[in-house]
């Protein structure tokens, strides 16, 4: 039970300054993964248009799963739908799920997605493309977009070249890798030359809520535990002192019978004696 | 035969008939809802994907914490005297309990697999341990109850077997209880980005915890008043005044720690800054806490049957606040997302589902001897029989 997470194997960094809100990526997710277009799997988010004409500006990302290195939503979810793999990657089980919904809450990013107007609805978030990785090449969205705003690659490689750029460009990013610690560190990284909360990102702690999950429900074996054992206690010692007190009080009913008892036969005895 | 049950159901009160109307309704759209979707029938959404259903659960479920306090109080405890009102409140605590399942059930999005709790565990997760938790301590309950379903019927010989085991029963209900009525409490460790600082805290499972303890209390008080009104049936005030006494001590630990983990991790401040927040939040501590705290606090007001009743209701309104603000009202909104507002349907399932309630108690109120160790109101000279064979 500690923060200590393994670093997964795979990550993606997105470049906000390259990004044109052309939407290829969501275009080419909702082909591969057969999500509908807006708000499945991944989304856009953005400044919006800001400054005075003539020097206005507006910033985009796209915005998917940030794959957790201690995913919120797995320590939430009631069946162990959500996991995450040994690549880092956070998958979805969609034969167990049971559609609940927690995991929609507990995400500090807000990714879960569900389509309430399905009957069976089921859970719906980016699995890196899991299935394009077995065969060698890049998720669906990284492949796709035409100004190279998405790469893909390892993740130490993504996070140094996130530094590299930070540092070899004075000016242009802030000095903020979103995603290196949110959360107590993710497999997506971005840089952005605006404050990320300008761009309608959540802005989560530095360590994973999961963590403070973990923390109370690994103590419930403990909590049951001494639960059962102080009952038992309060339940026998109670019975004891009630049983013992009992037992007193009969004997004590005895000893005062007994003497009455003694002082009528002494009593007779002298009678018996006068008579005599 | 037949104009046996006529007569039966000519002899009903008339509020019979309006609870069975409601359960009819609520029980067609709980099937329509079952058929057309989520998304047709509420006004959940991915920015709220929990509303008033999560928040009736979690209230019911406080509020069912009556029984298992009182169990722990009569059985573990040994406060006999208390005992009048143990067969009451169980069936109070499973009704409750029974109408929290359908309701969870009802909110599955693939309720098809409500089964799969039992199969596919994650330990970590605060959610299975409550499903896991709900289903045993409703089994446990059921166990508790029996002796008033089998008391009247050829059945009855058990009753002795199954009264040797209550006391490790009632410790397994109780240590359960503990557990996920503090467990419903972790639920929002995790949904920290969500939750308004002045609720989200790690102390949430405790406070759940007591607070359970306060509602449980005062639901058995205020429903000692009002199964005096539809049955005619009540528990000596000397009794409610009893429980009551319990009420300011347990408040109070719950008001201190409330505040003193604001103070401690330097929140207090949103106490007074936090706008409509701010507002429900001194709801809770004046109207759940502080009012009834001083009510109970006085000698007249725990011997007199109807103050008493009107501090239960202070009590039991400031924890369903509480769980109300913990779900819904205190859930922060998402960027240009309207706040969620329950669909009619929802509200016709659960009005429909509580009624049921009602309707279920009073049918067996009626036909079980549910009351037996009560006194009879209009007769005061009928003695209660307060210490049962227990032992």
């Amino acid at each position: 039970m500690s923060t200590h997470t393994t670093n997964g194997k795979y990550g993606f960094l997105i470049d906000v300054t390259h990004c044109i809100d052309c939407r290829a990526c969501n275009v080419a997710c909702s082909v591969q993964n057969e999500v509908s277009m807006d708000s499945t799997r991944i989304w856009m988010n953005g400044t919006g248009v800001v400054g005075k004409y003539p020097d206005l500006q507006s910033f985009t990302a796209p915005f998917h799963c940030m794959h957790c290195n201690d995913p919120s939503c797995a320590s939430a979810c009631t069946v162990g739908a959500l996991t995450r793999d040994h690549d880092g990657i956070v998958r979805y089980d969609e034969d167990r799920c049971i559609g609940c919904r927690y995991c929609i809450y507990a995400c500090p990013f807000q990714v879960p997605n569900m389509d309430l107007n399905e009957t069976m609805p089921l859970i719906v978030k980016c699995d890196m493309c899991g299935d394009r990785l077995d065969e060698g090449e890049q998720p669906a969205c990284a492949a796709t977009c035409p100004p190279g705003a998405i790469q893909f690659g390892r993740r130490e490689d993504m996070l140094a070249e996130a530094n590299r750029l930070i540092n070899e460009n004075p000016g242009k990013y802030i000095h903020h890798i979103y995603g290196e610690h949110e959360n107590g560190g993710t497999s997506t990284f971005y840089i952005s030359p605006v404050p990320f909360e300008e761009l309608g990102f959540p802005i989560p702690g530095a360590t994973s809520s999961a963590y403070y999950n973990r923390l109370v429900t690994h103590g419930t074996p403990a909590v049951f535990g001494a639960a059962a054992v102080s009952l038992s206690g309060i339940y026998l010692t109670i019975k004891n002192v009630q049983e013992e007190t009992a037992e007193e009080a009969r004997a004590a009913v005895i000893r005062s019978a007994q003497a009455a008892e003694s002082a009528r036969a002494a009593e007779r005895a002298a009678a018996t004696e006068e008579e005599a | 035969m037949q104009k046996k049950i006529i007569d039966e159901l000519r002899d009903m009160p008339k509020f019979v008939y309006v609870l069975a109307m409601l359960v009819a309704f609520g029980g067609a759209v709980g099937i329509y809802r079952l058929y057309a979707g989520l998304g047709a029938t509420t006004n959940l959404s991915k920015a709220y994907p929990w509303g008033i259903w999560i928040s009736f659960d979690l209230s019911t479920v406080a509020l069912s914490g009556g029984a298992f306090t009182l169990a722990a109080l009569v059985y573990v405890f040994h406060m006999h005297n208390l005992h009048a009102a143990v067969r009451p409140t169980v069936l109070a605590g499973l009704l409750g309990y029974t109408s929290v399942l359908i309701i969870l059930f009802m909110d599955l999005g693939r309720w098809d697999r409500a089964y799969h709790f039992l199969i596919y565990p994650n330990l970590n997760s605060a959610l299975f341990e409550v499903s896991w938790c709900i289903a045993l301590y409703s089994s446990i309950l059921v166990y508790e109850l029996s002796p008033v379903l089998l008391q009247n019927t050829k059945w009855k010989g058990a009753i002795p077997v199954l009264e040797k085991y209550t006391v490790p029963m009632v410790i397994a209900g109780v240590s359960l209880s503990t557990l996920h009525q503090s467990s419903l409490g972790t639920l929002f460790i995790v949904m920290s980005a969500r939750l308004h600082p002045l609720w989200h805290s790690m102390l949430l499972p405790i406070f759940f915890l007591i607070s359970s303890l306060a509602s449980g209390l005062a639901l058995i008080i205020a429903g000692a008043t009002v199964s005096r009104w539809v049955f005619k049936r009540s528990l000596p005030q000397k009794l409610i005044a009893k429980l009551g006494w319990f009420l300011p001590w347990i408040l109070g630990v719950y008001l201190v720690l409330k505040l003193g983990e604001l103070e401690v991790t330097d929140e207090l401040h949103y106490l007074f800054t936090s706008g409509k927040y701010s507002v429900l939040f001194i709801s809770e501590l004046v109207f759940g806490m502080i009012i009834p705290i001083i009510m109970f606090s006085r000698k007249e007001v725990r011997h007199s049957r109807n103050a008493s009743m009107i501090g239960a209701f202070f009590v039991m309104a400031g924890v369903v606040l509480n769980r109300f603000n913990a779900s819904w009202f205190a859930i922060q909104p998402l960027q240009g997302v309207e706040a969620y507002k329950p669909h009619w349907m929802e509200v016709a399932i659960l009005v429909g589902v509580a009624s049921g309630v009602f309707l279920a108690y009073t049918l067996i109120g009626r036909y079980f001897p549910l009351f037996d160790e009560t006194i009879k109101i209009d007769e005061p000279k009928h003695a209660p029989k307060l210490i049962a064979a227990t032992e």
